[in-house]
C-alpha cells in the first residue's frame, strides 16, 4: 500500500449488522451534534467525542506520572542501582499503583464506554452535564490523591491497609474519583437506555458494546466495594470512628482492588474484538459463546479476589477453596474462551482474505506493521501465556503459600494489567487519535516499533520479577540486601541477577511507554489534521 | 420459506450446516496455539506442585 494512501473503509463492529441496515441512520442526535467519520462511516456524537478526548488526555497524563514512578521503582529494586531512599520508595510505589491501576485505566475505560455507547449504537450521549460532573469529580479526585501522596501525607501504598493511616484528603480524593466514575458509568447506562428507547440500532447490541456493558456492571460492583470501605476509613482518618478492622478492611478492599482489574479485563477483551474487526475484518466466531463468556466475568470474577486473602487467618479454608479453586476457574474459563475466539476470528478472517497456506500463513501475513494490531495480538499472548498461566497457578491455595507476597505476584499482574490491558489500550490509541481527535499519527515508523519495544520490556520485567520471586524475594520491599540488619540476611547472587535483568526490562518498557506518550501528545496537538477525508492507512 | 428450501432434504440441511460451521470455525493455527498454551500451563502448574512438595514434604 502506498505510504500516503487513504485507509480502506474500516469494518467496524456493527458496520455489518447495524450501519448497513435500514434504520441505522435514524440516530437520535440533535442538529449539529453529530458528524460522520470519513474513515469508518460511523456517526460520532460530538458531545461524546469531547468527553472521549478529555478522558483520554487525563488517562495519558496519569500514565506518564505512573510510568515515571515505574522507572524509579525499577531502578530501586535493581540492587546495583538502588536509586531511591526508603521513604521515597514507598511514596513512589503508592503513586505508581494508584496512577497506573486506577487513574490511567479508568479514565481510558470511561473514554471507551462513551465511544462504544454512542458511536456503535448511533445514539447521542445521554447527558452532557452528567459527563461534566463525572469528569470534574474524577480529575479532582486524581489531583487530590496525587497531591497527598507527593506531599508525603499518604505513604500507605495503593492498598492503604489499616492500621496504616493517611491524611483524610487521600481517602477523600479516592472517594471523589470513585463517585465520578460511578456517575460516568450511570451516564453510559443511560446512553444505552435511550438508544434502545429511540431504536437507534437493530437487534442486539454489538459484541464490543456488550463487553463495555460487562465492564460497566463490574465497575458498579467495584465502586460499591470502594464506597463500603473508603467511607468508613475516611471517617476513621477524621477521628469520627474509633477503628476500622484490619481483616474486614482487606476483605472489602479487595472487592475494589481486584475487581477493578476485572473492569480492565472486560474492557481489554472488548478492545481485542474491536481492533481485530478494524484491522483484519474479524467477526466473532459465535456470538452466544462470546457473550456467555462475558456473563461469566460478571458472575464469578469478584469471587476470584479471594486469592488475595489466602494467608489471612480471618477467613476459613472452605471459603478460600470455594472461591479460588472453583469460582475463580469459571472466570478463567471466560478468559480462555476469549483467548481462543479472538485469535480464531482473526485466523478465519485472514484465511478468508486468502492467507490459507499451512497452519500459520494467516499469522505471518497479519498486519504486523499496524501498531494497533501488533499491540493487541501481543497483549493477547502476554495476557494468556504469562499472566493467565501464572495467575491460575498462584491462585491455587496450596501453591500460593510458596509465592504469597513475593515478587512472583507483581510478576503475574504486570503481565495481565500492563502487558495485557495497557498494551491493548496503547494499540487502541493508534485509532482513537485519527478517528476521534481527527489527527494523523506522527512518526509512523517509530509508532510501528513502539508496541514491540514496550512488549519486550514488560515481558522481560514480568518474567524476571517472577524468577526473583521464586528465590523468595519479597514484593514491596525497598532493600533486599537487608543492610543494617542485626542478623545476616538477604538473597544469593542469582536473585540479584534476576532483579538486575528485571531492571533492564523496566528501562526498556519505560522507553516504549515514553515513545507512546510522545507520539500521542505530538499527534494530538501537532499532527496533520484529518478533515473531510479518511485517515491514512497504516 | 422459499420453494427451494422446502424441497431441501433434512440430510442436505445438515450437510449445509456442517459446511457452514466448518467455514466459520476453521482455525487450525489457533488450535495449535491453544494446545501450546495448555502444554505451557501443565508444565508450569506441575513444576509449582513439585516446588511445593520440595519445600513442604509430607512424611
Amino acid at each position: 500500500m502506498a505510504k500516503h494512501e487513504a485507509a480502506p473503509p474500516i469494518p467496524m463492529p456493527g458496520a455489518g449488522g447495524v450501519a448497513d441496515e435500514p434504520g441505522f441512520a435514524k440516530g437520535n442526535h440533535a442538529g449539529g451534534e453529530v458528524r460522520t467519520c470519513d474513515t469508518t462511516g460511523l456517526p460520532v456524537c460530538l458531545n461524546a467525542q469531547f468527553f472521549i478526548r478529555v478522558n483520554a488526555v487525563m488517562a495519558v497524563v496519569s500514565l506518564l506520572v505512573g510510568g515515571i514512578c515505574a522507572l524509579l521503582l525499577g531502578l530501586t529494586r535493581w540492587p546495583a542501582v538502588h536509586l531511591l531512599s526508603a521513604e521515597w520508595f514507598y511514596r513512589v510505589l503508592t503513586a505508581h499503583g494508584l496512577n497506573m491501576l486506577i487513574f490511567w485505566i479508568i479514565f481510558m475505560e470511561i473514554a471507551i464506554l462513551y465511544f462504544v455507547g454512542t458511536t456503535l449504537l448511533n445514539t447521542r450521549l445521554a447527558s452532557k452535564k452528567t459527563a461534566w460532573v463525572s469528569f470534574v469529580l474524577m480529575v479532582a479526585g486524581a489531583v487530590i490523591t496525587n497531591a497527598m501522596i507527593w506531599m508525603g501525607k499518604a505513604d500507605v501504598l495503593m492498598t492503604s491497609y489499616t492500621p496504616l493511616q493517611a491524611h483524610p484528603a487521600f481517602y477523600l480524593g479516592i472517594i471523589l474519583f470513585a463517585v465520578g466514575t460511578l456517575i460516568g458509568v450511570i451516564n453510559f447506562f443511560a446512553t444505552i437506555y435511550i438508544a434502545k428507547r429511540d431504536k437507534t440500532y437493530n437487534g442486539s447490541v454489538p459484541l464490543v458494546v456488550f463487553g463495555g456493558i460487562t465492564a460497566a456492571i463490574i465497575a458498579v460492583v467495584t465502586l460499591l466495594h470502594g464506597a463500603g470501605i473508603y467511607i468508613p476509613t475516611f471517617l476513621w482518618s477524621l477521628g469520627l470512628i474509633e477503628n476500622v478492622d484490619a481483616a474486614a478492611y482487606r476483605l472489602v478492599w479487595w472487592g475494589l482492588g481486584h475487581t477493578s482489574q476485572q473492569i480492565n479485563v472486560a474492557a481489554m477483551v472488548s478492545v481485542w474484538y474491536l481492533i481485530a474487526t478494524i484491522t483484519v475484518g474479524a467477526k466473532p466466531l459465535n456470538q452466544a459463546v462470546c457473550r456467555g463468556a462475558f456473563v461469566l466475568y460478571i458472575l464469578f470474577i469478584n469471587l476470584a479476589s479471594a486469592h488475595h486473602l489466602l494467608v489471612d487467618p480471618g477467613v476459613g479454608a472452605g471459603w478460600k477453596i470455594w472461591n479460588t479453586s472453583y469460582a475463580m476457574y469459571l472466570a478463567v474459563l471466560a478468559s480462555m474462551i476469549h483467548g481462543y475466539t479472538v485469535p480464531a476470528s482473526i485466523e478465519v478472517a485472514q484465511r478468508k482474505n486468502g492467507w490459507n497456506k499451512g497452519l500459520f500463513q494467516w499469522l505471518a501475513k497479519a498486519p504486523w506493521k499496524n501498531p494497533a494490531f501488533s499491540a493487541v495480538f501481543m497483549s493477547l499472548v502476554i495476557f494468556g501465556f504469562i499472566g493467565g498461566i501464572t495467575g491460575v497457578t498462584l491462585g491455587t491455595e496450596q501453591i500460593n503459600i510458596i509465592a504469597h507476597n513475593t515478587l512472583r505476584i507483581p510478576g503475574h499482574f504486570h503481565a495481565t494489567v500492563v502487558g495485557g490491558t495497557t498494551l491493548a489500550f496503547m494499540g487502541l490509541t493508534y485509532y482513537v487519535v485519527p478517528l476521534i481527535f481527527k489527527r494523523e499519527i506522527v512518526a509512523k515508523p517509530l509508532a510501528r516499533i513502539q508496541p514491540y519495544l514496550f512488549a519486550a520490556g514488560i515481558t522481560t520485567m514480568a518474567i524476571f520479577m517472577s524468577f526473583a520471586g521464586s528465590y523468595g524475594v519479597p514484593r514491596r520491599h525497598w532493600d533486599v540486601g537487608f543492610s543494617g540488619a542485626q542478623l545476616a540476611a538477604g538473597f544469593d547472587s542469582t536473585a540479584h541477577l534476576m532483579l538486575g535483568i528485571m531492571g533492564i526490562g523496566a528501562v526498556l518498557a519505560f522507553t516504549g511507554l515514553l515513545i507512546y506518550i510522545l507520539i500521542t501528545v505530538v499527534s494530538v496537538f501537532f499532527g496533520p489534521k484529518i478533515e473531510d477525508r479518511p485517515m491514512k492507512a497504516w | 420459506m422459499t420453494e427451494t428450501k422446502k424441497d431441501e432434504s433434512i440430510a442436505e440441511k445438515f450437510e449445509k450446516e456442517k459446511e457452514g460451521e466448518e467455514h466459520l470455525h476453521h482455525a487450525p493455527g489457533t488450535m495449535v496455539l491453544t494446545l501450546l498454551l495448555l502444554l505451557s500451563f501443565v508444565v508450569y502448574y506441575f513444576a509449582n506442585w513439585k516446588a511445593l512438595a520440595d519445600v513442604w514434604p509430607v512424611r
